[in-house]
């Protein structure tokens, strides 16, 4: 989905694989003139994971998703006429958000500084693992160690196991909007008195680290340092767990007494409220193993939907654990209309999430597809910079688009 | 210019928790003045919860989580049951630009101050609601935690051991609130860049559950195209191997690494003196994953992980250590970078807290003001703000519509 917000607000994006594009993408879906600059042979996320059996790989579904809305254009950065052509593009541009490897830039002769200097309206986003400066900048990450080192992955799994990664990029994502948001504070700072642009970095570790509150805070004030606690969220006064159940996993959140009674009552166990093993948050820290005993067993032998609807109907916090299948389908996004179907040229159909942003100053319109590599150099050097019909077959020729 | 806002900016922020509050403390960082309004009798749960520490631990004013994510706002109390209350806070919904609330759907009609009213008093007021799967929708109203949207959000589906028999693991950080936070903030720049333009306010409506679904995109595209659920790989990698934590001397103390090419392979294979066929070349590895993990723990086990990660890192392999929380606020590349502030906060002294992200060099981000006490800022904000007198002032604390000590203590939540 697509909003016209920001349509007044232009962007040159050089960014490539997850943390980058979503940024971007951020911007586009609120409507932002995104102009998505890809090396001729097409960048890296192109490649990145789903592929649909038998299409040859011009992109994977999850490039589809994360270029939505973008206009897209080649250049070759290393030809000099490439990088003139970037200057035209960014002459008028807002924004330059990019995610490569700390220095590149200026080693193309593209210094965020420098461009800022010459084009003084225009902010640079970078968005790097480590961040510009530090004695690790250049060092190597992937999301495995990312996780691992900034505090997600030591509290979770079996205590007498090996710590447990969490699935996928999520950090990448939780990058991406400190980009995007510092790509419209960079704007708001120009535009409410400073006058002209700035360079900003944001580091993708320093990311996730922000997210560890519980942690890096908590075990300050009180000296403990959380450890493993197998399906519990941690032992404390309360119990968030995952649970086995009939058919699946149902996910519990029971923090407060009201919370505690009404888990007792959907047991059929009221009595339990009252246990002096369990009959305050202290008491069902101490004894939060034989809590869980009997919470375990009641789970077992019980259906998801007939704990989520009597869970919830008494107020507590009890979900069904969906596959990513059951979020597809999921009553409550499909009355939202959440998942918006789009065409893709290369991958047909796909169903991906939607807009998280309910804007009701514009009515959403439909997503465009992401852009085929160098989809729209003709539309953006001819029609933008000018160029003729012939230059534009010339720099084909010479590979600099 | 000193910030984004320069005090030039309200933001009233009426949330609990982490969602809501995470938006205003963003605010702030920019030099916004925002206001943090509880009620004496339901203030904000997390100012007397000090997660997985006992309860004797958690007087109220002595809350990590809290105290980070309330930084830099002015504090006041209000009765939000009483009329009186209702009606002050109106009026500085009036005085403001934004309004943040994450009450349940509903609530905020029932308070009388839904979107139509306020705007009705304010009509260049930005309000957002942060609901957990939407204000409509069958299930509008089922209660969603951090953890709880995690899960609605596919993501916990995703989260096990590669051989764990479908156990799943909720995440370490309750990830759906900072999420729902960060897109709050997304939201209200651009509806803030808007107003320059059009004059107008508008309601924004933010379901956290929504913010957190696109991060798992990849599986959800990926059930598209093959028609199967993808499964919990764990620690492994589906292409990779090595791709694991494996423990090295001490006493709970691991190591992550990976190889994603045959060079770094050869590396780590020299650095840790492993000589094996078997793993020879990439697809070797992976078919024989679980001989291969065996032969790096074995080879791992007596290691010291620091020594390990650096000669790892000098062979040009990914590696670090998993930090617990105390090794990550030392981490070097953290602290070189100053990303960790220290704050000096009433009733619990001098710690280190998480800085502001993005590095803006001319309007910093400011992260090193204290959260506020109960009612910290009565006086301050209804004299200077509101324009009350000090009597007025005096007789709102005597009828109890302000206040700065709790009337109820709640554990907790």
């Amino acid at each position: 989905m697509r909003y016209r917000a920001l349509s007044d607000v232009r962007v040159v994006d050089l960014t490539h694989f997850i943390a980058g594009p979503y940024a971007t993408k951020l911007l586009a879906d609120m409507g932002a003139d995104v102009i998505k600059v890809e090396p001729v042979w097409g960048e890296g996320g192109r490649k990145l994971r789903p592929h649909r059996a038998g299409v040859v790989a011009e992109r994977g579904g999850l490039f589809a998703f994360l270029n939505l809305n973008k206009i897209g254009v080649t250049l070759n950065l290393k030809h000099d006429r490439g990088r003139e052509l970037l200057a035209g593009l960014l002459d008028g541009a807002d924004l330059l958000i990019e995610n490569f490897a700390p220095g590149t830039l200026a080693a193309l002769g593209l210094a965020p500084d420098e461009l800022i200097a010459k084009f003084p309206k225009l902010s640079v986003v970078s968005i790097s693992n480590f961040g510009q400066d530090g004695p690790e900048r250049d060092g190597k990450l992937n999301d495995l160690v990312l996780f691992a080192r900034g505090g997600w992955t030591f509290p979770v799994g079996e205590r007498d196991r090996e710590p447990l990664t969490p699935p996928g990029s999520l950090a990448q994502y939780v990058a991406a909007l400190y980009g995007a948001i510092a790509a419209m504070q960079a704007l708001a700072a120009r535009d409410l008195g400073l006058g002209h642009g700035q360079h900003i970095d944001v580091s993708i570790l320093e990311a996730t680290v922000a997210t560890m509150i519980y942690e890096t805070v908590t075990f300050q004030y009180t000296g403990i340092v959380r450890s493993r606690a197998g399906k519990r969220f941690a032992v404390g006064p309360f119990l968030i767990v995952t649970l086995k159940c009939k058919d699946g996993y149902a996910g519990l959140h029971c923090v407060t007494d009201k919370q505690f009674e009404g888990l007792c009552d959907l047991m059929g166990r009221r009595e339990l409220a009252s246990d002096p093993r369990f009959n305050t948050a202290l008491n069902r820290m101490l004894n939060n193993d034989a809590l869980l005993e009997i919470v375990e067993a009641f789970f077992i032998g019980r259906e998801r939907k007939w704990l989520y609807r009597e869970g919830q109907r008494r107020a507590i916090p009890l979900v069904p654990i969906p596959s990513v299948a059951e979020v597809l389908e999921w009553e409550q996004t499909r009355a939202r209309n959440y998942f918006e179907t789009i065409d893709d040229p290369v991958l047909g159909r796909i169903r991906v999430p939607g807009t998280p942003l309910r804007l009701t100053s514009h009515r959403p319109e439909a997503s465009r597809p992401a852009p085929r590599l160098g989809e729209h150099n003709r539309e953006i050097f001819g029609q933008r910079l000018g160029l003729s019909e012939t230059e534009i077959e010339t720099l084909k020729r010479a590979g600099t688009i | 210019m000193n910030s984004i806002f320069d005090g030039k900016l309200r933001v009233l922020d009426i949330s609990m928790g982490w969602a809501g509050p995470l938006v205003g403390q963003m605010f702030a960082e920019m030099g916004a003045d925002v206001i943090k309004v509880e009620d004496t009798h339901h203030f904000d749960w997390w100012r007397g919860s000090l997660s997985m520490a006992p309860p004797e631990m958690q007087p109220i004013e002595r809350a990590s989580v809290f105290n980070t994510a309330n930084r830099g706002k002015r504090g006041v109390t209000l009765d939000l049951a009483s009329a009186r209350g209702i009606e002050i806070l109106k009026r500085l919904i009036e005085v403001s630009d934004i309004l943040v609330e994450n009450f349940s759907p509903g609530v905020m009609d029932r308070l009388g101050l839904g979107y139509q009213s306020v705007s009705a008093i304010n009509p260049r007021l930005i309000m957002i609601s942060m609901p957990s799967f939407g204000s409509d929708g069958p299930e509008c109203n089922a209660r969603g935690y951090g953890n709880t949207v995690e899960a609605m959000a596919g993501v916990t589906g995703l989260t096990g051991y590669h051989d764990g028999a479908g156990q799943r693991y909720t995440l370490s950080n309750a990830l759906g609130d900072p999420v729902g936070g960060l897109n709050g903030v997304f939201a209200l720049m651009v509806a803030l860049r808007e107003r320059e333009r059009t004059g107008l306010g508008q309601l924004i409506e933010l379901a956290q559950v929504e913010a957190l679904i696109p991060f798992v995109t990849e599986a959800i595209v990926d059930f598209q195209f093959t028609g199967k659920v993808p499964a919990a790989r764990g620690n492994r990698h589906r292409e990779h191997a090595p791709h694991g934590i494996y423990r090295c001397a001490g006493d709970d103390n691991w190591i992550a690494l990976a190889c994603e090419t045959d060079d770094q392979w050869r590396s780590l294979a020299r650095a840790l003196e492993i000589d094996d066929k078997r793993f020879a070349n990439a697809s070797a590895r992976k078919a024989n994953e679980d001989a291969l993990d065996a032969e790096l723990s074995r080879a791992i086990a007596p290691l010291n992980g620091e020594d390990c990660v650096a000669r790892l890192r000098d062979a040009g392999v990914i590696a670090a250590p998993v930090n617990p929380a105390s090794a990550v606020i030392a981490d070097p590349q953290i602290q070189s970078r100053e990303y960790f502030v220290a704050i000096d906060r009433a009733v619990v002294g001098t710690h280190l807290y998480p800085g502001a992200v993005a590095r803006i060099p001319d309007t910093p981000l400011r992260a090193d003001t204290p959260a506020p006490l109960l009612g910290e800022h009565n006086r301050q904000v209804f004299a200077e703000t509101l324009g009350m007198t000090d009597d007025e002032i005096s007789e709102l604390e005597r009828i109890g519509v302000i206040g700065s000590s709790p009337r109820q203590y709640r554990v907790a939540q």
